[in-house]
């Protein structure tokens, strides 16, 4: 695995925490709510002490989000998601910061987790399982015969040194930089960067997440995280995904968004504020907002160049269910038969993805004083 | 938008170490995060750091700004920016310089798993906001009664193992093994979460070795810089104080 | 692949490094550099008294010298160290173990003004003599 900077430095590290639990899409996006539930129970399971598990509430503030109430219930029911209607009073009772006007309360299983130990603990177990990590590590070029990629150019940030590795199979998983890497290979993804602004408070002010019932859009959502409420998001597409310049409206439209979920919310000072691309696949005549959150495949065999795939799409919640996606179809291009069996195995502890390079350095280090072969380097050895 | 001069520590194996300066044009109201990423997307691809959150949570982006340890994505740039100097921003110190503001955290994680905290937890309170800042915004009550038939919420440790406190450490500096702050607050919170005698045994004996809560000469600098009010120090002496008084039972012979 | 370490010396500056600290920090370095001068005035110390094997007169000539003011000031900053250091000490004993360990900075400065308050008293006995 190459990544161009640390772990989680891209889209992932910078997203809005939210265990989904497919409730936020259940209405106009049912394909994607049932990844999340499905994804959801499965990560309850293989990383148990990584979340936060407190459910989460849609409220109704108006009106219209009333008349949106039973089309969610329903929603939820054709996704499996289990909601139960809880009273205004016990919704104000557990949430003493809501805003005591609502009208209506479900509570669904949301939950919280922490984006950078989520992915590393992925990376610790794949480290235990044998992969070779490389971070700080940049593509530069593929190599290819014919018009077919057989390997990639690398260069280390941190020594400056170039190298290239040979593949079988190269993924594509730069989430919305996919576009840019296919590029280097001659082919293109149907992808659209679509950023995203977040505000962080510097209090905590609810205890489960906190959803407006009501479509998808900016601003709806407050989602806790130890000493913080985020409050997110909007919607709007971008061409670079390097450097996202935040507009200062968003921000204020996050505010005052938020303040119909908490009215404390203008009170409390900002901590932090951050936006990052989404990669969304593109479909034609659609609102930034409107675009699926599902994820896709694509085996760039239909462009005529075989041995490269890329996956994108999709969220954090189900990004199990996409490495499993496109491990099976590696699998198969390679006539290799295996089942995927992430859906069972417990993580290993996240911070094993950083002992476990000291520990090799130590190892590497005592065999370079030991013996007299050339020492081939930790990274190598993994 | 601001044009702020930054000045970025460089260092790359094999090479002298050196500081570049650049010039960023930046908001006004943009964190310190904002203006390492503009060095890393506009001037330097070949800059190296962590980062990930953006909002304090991951504890990866530590580094120190004009020299005090901070998490730059909550640090204004207005409040380290004096309108002239260059804002300097270096690596952690006490833990090896791998590349740029990029350091080995092997060892320091390590330290984590020995103490073997996990990071989630029960609530303390309601809604336990150990942040001053609850009371800056005025808004009151701290806790509340928890309503009946209602479990306790879940919570992640304060503590995001971001290694502030380590480089905060003047111990830490001439002694390497020492378990520093955030192991030995970790080593606290794991006692806490147990009644497993064995387990309280393991726990108490690593903070009593050689490297443990004895080898701590109360700077209190650790928490000081934490940047998530999870005092270590005053765990530290409460380790202390617990080792202490089981060695004076045992001294008159008392069951512990 | 190599890291960049610092030397033992450079790391141990650290001690006294106060730049951009709090008080607690402020206390560390002050007892370390105080330490130090008590150990180097112990040997001083010790020194001095074997003048006594040397018979009555040197012993004379010394005590002549260290009444003058110079001396005297000496003897005032060597209080000042053992003022620090012992009221410094106290504080860490209280908190080392575990007791106001949040009030430390607070202790701090009561025990250091309270050393000024003493220092002054007996400064001004020092020169009286």
């Amino acid at each position: 695995m190459i990544e161009r900077g640390e772990v989680a430095f891209g889209t992932t590290g910078r997203n809005h925490c939210l265990l989904h639990s497919g409730g936020r899409y259940c209405v106009t996006d049912q394909e994607s709510a049932i990844e999340c539930i499905d994804e959801n129970l499965i990560l309850r399971r293989i990383m148990p002490d990584l979340l936060e598990l407190n459910d989460g509430l849609f409220v109704a503030v108006t009106e219209s989000d009333l008349a949106f109430k039973e089309r969610f219930l329903e929603g939820c029911a054709a996704c499996h998601i289990p909601a139960h209607e809880v009273t205004v009073a016990r919704a104000l009772a557990m949430e003493p910061f809501l805003n005591p006007t609502i009208l209506a309360a479900i509570q669904i299983p949301d939950g919280v987790f922490e984006p950078f130990r989520f992915c590393l603990s992925f990376l610790a177990t794949a480290l235990k399982n044998g992969a070779t990590v490389r971070t700080f590590t940049e593509v530069t070029d593929f190599v290819c015969s014919d018009r077919n990629p057989t390997g990639v150019k690398i260069r280390d940030f941190r020594t400056g040194k170039t190298e290239t590795i040979g593949g079988d199979i190269i993924v594509n998983a730069a989430g919305p930089w996919a576009g840019e890497i296919a590029a280097k290979a001659g082919v293109s993804v149907p992808e659209v960067p679509t950023a995203g602004v977040m505000v962080a408070l510097d209090c905590r002010l609810n205890n489960m997440v906190l959803n407006r019932l009501n479509k998808p859009s900016d601003g709806d959502i407050v989602v806790p995280q130890r000493a913080t409420s985020v409050i997110g998001t909007t919607s709007w597409k971008v061409e670079d995904p390097d450097l996202i310049t935040i507009p200062p409206e968003h921000v204020e439209r996050m505010i005052s968004q938020g303040e119909k979920l908490i009215p404390t919310v203008r009170r409390v000072p900002m901590r932090a504020k951050m936006a990052v691309a989404r990669p969304l696949i593109a479909m034609t005549g659609t609102d930034a907002r409107e675009l699926s959150r599902t994820f896709e495949c694509f085996d760039h065999a239909r462009d005529g160049v075989n041995g490269f795939v890329t996956i994108t799409g999709g969220k954090t919640t189900t990004a199990r269910a996409m490495a499993e996606r496109v491990s099976d179809i590696v699998c198969q291009k390679l006539n290799h038969k295996a089942e995927c069996r992430t859906r069972e195995v417990p993580l290993t502890s996240y911070r094993f993805f950083f002992e476990r390079q000291n520990v090799l350095k130590r190892r590497a280090l005592a065999q370079l004083q030991t013996s007299d072969r050339p020492n081939i380097g930790f990274e190598e050895r993994t | 938008m601001l044009t702020v001069p930054v000045e970025i520590f460089r260092f790359k194996p094999g090479q002298a170490q050196r500081y570049d300066t650049f010039t960023v044009e930046i908001a006004e109201t943009a964190h310190v995060i904002d203006v390492i990423d503009t060095v890393w997307a506009k001037h330097d691809p070949t800059l190296t750091f962590r980062r990930a959150c953006h909002h304090s949570s991951c504890g990866s982006c530590a580094v120190r700004i004009n020299g005090a340890e901070k998490l730059p994505c909550i640090v204004r740039l207005t409040d380290v920016w004096n309108g002239r100097n260059p804002i300097r921003i270096e690596p952690l110190r006490n833990f090896p310089v791998v590349s740029d503001l990029l350091v080995e955290v092997g060892d320091f994680f390590e330290r984590m798993s020995a103490a073997s905290m996990t990071i989630t937890c029960e609530a303390e309170g309601f809604l336990p906001l150990t942040v001053d800042t609850f009371a800056v915004a005025g808004v009151l009550p701290k806790t509340v009664e928890l309503p009946d038939n209602l479990s306790r919420f879940n919570r992640f440790e304060q503590c995001i193992e971001c290694g502030i406190c380590m480089s905060a450490c003047p111990t830490m500096a001439t002694d390497n093994k020492f378990i520093g702050p955030a192991g030995l607050a970790a080593i606290y919170q794991a006692r806490h979460k147990t009644d497993d005698p064995t387990r309280v045994k393991h726990l108490l004996g690593l903070a009593d070795g050689e490297h443990g809560v004895w080898r701590c000469h109360s700077a209190f600098e650790c928490t000081e810089a934490c940047p998530q009010a999870v005092d270590p120090a005053s765990k530290i002496m409460a380790l202390r104080r617990e080792l202490a008084l089981r060695r004076l039972r045992k001294m008159f012979g008392l069951r512990i | 692949m190599s890291t960049l370490n610092y030397s033992k010396t450079r790391q141990a500056a650290r001690w006294f490094d106060v730049r951009r600290r709090k008080a607690g920090m402020w206390a560390y370095a002050l007892n370390r550099i105080t330490g130090i001068g008590l150990v180097v005035y112990l040997y001083l110390h010790l020194g001095v008294l074997s003048m006594l094997i040397q018979g009555q007169s040197a012993w004379d000539a010394f005590v002549g010298l260290a009444r003058s003011p110079f001396y005297l000031a000496l003897d005032v900053i060597l209080l000042a160290g053992i003022l620090i250091h012992g009221l410094n000490g106290l504080r860490l004993a209280v908190t080392g173990f575990g007791f106001s360990a949040g009030a430390q900075k607070a202790l701090f400065t009561i025990l250091m003004i309270s050393g000024g308050i003493i220092l002054i008293a007996a400064a001004l006995k020092i020169f009286q003599i």
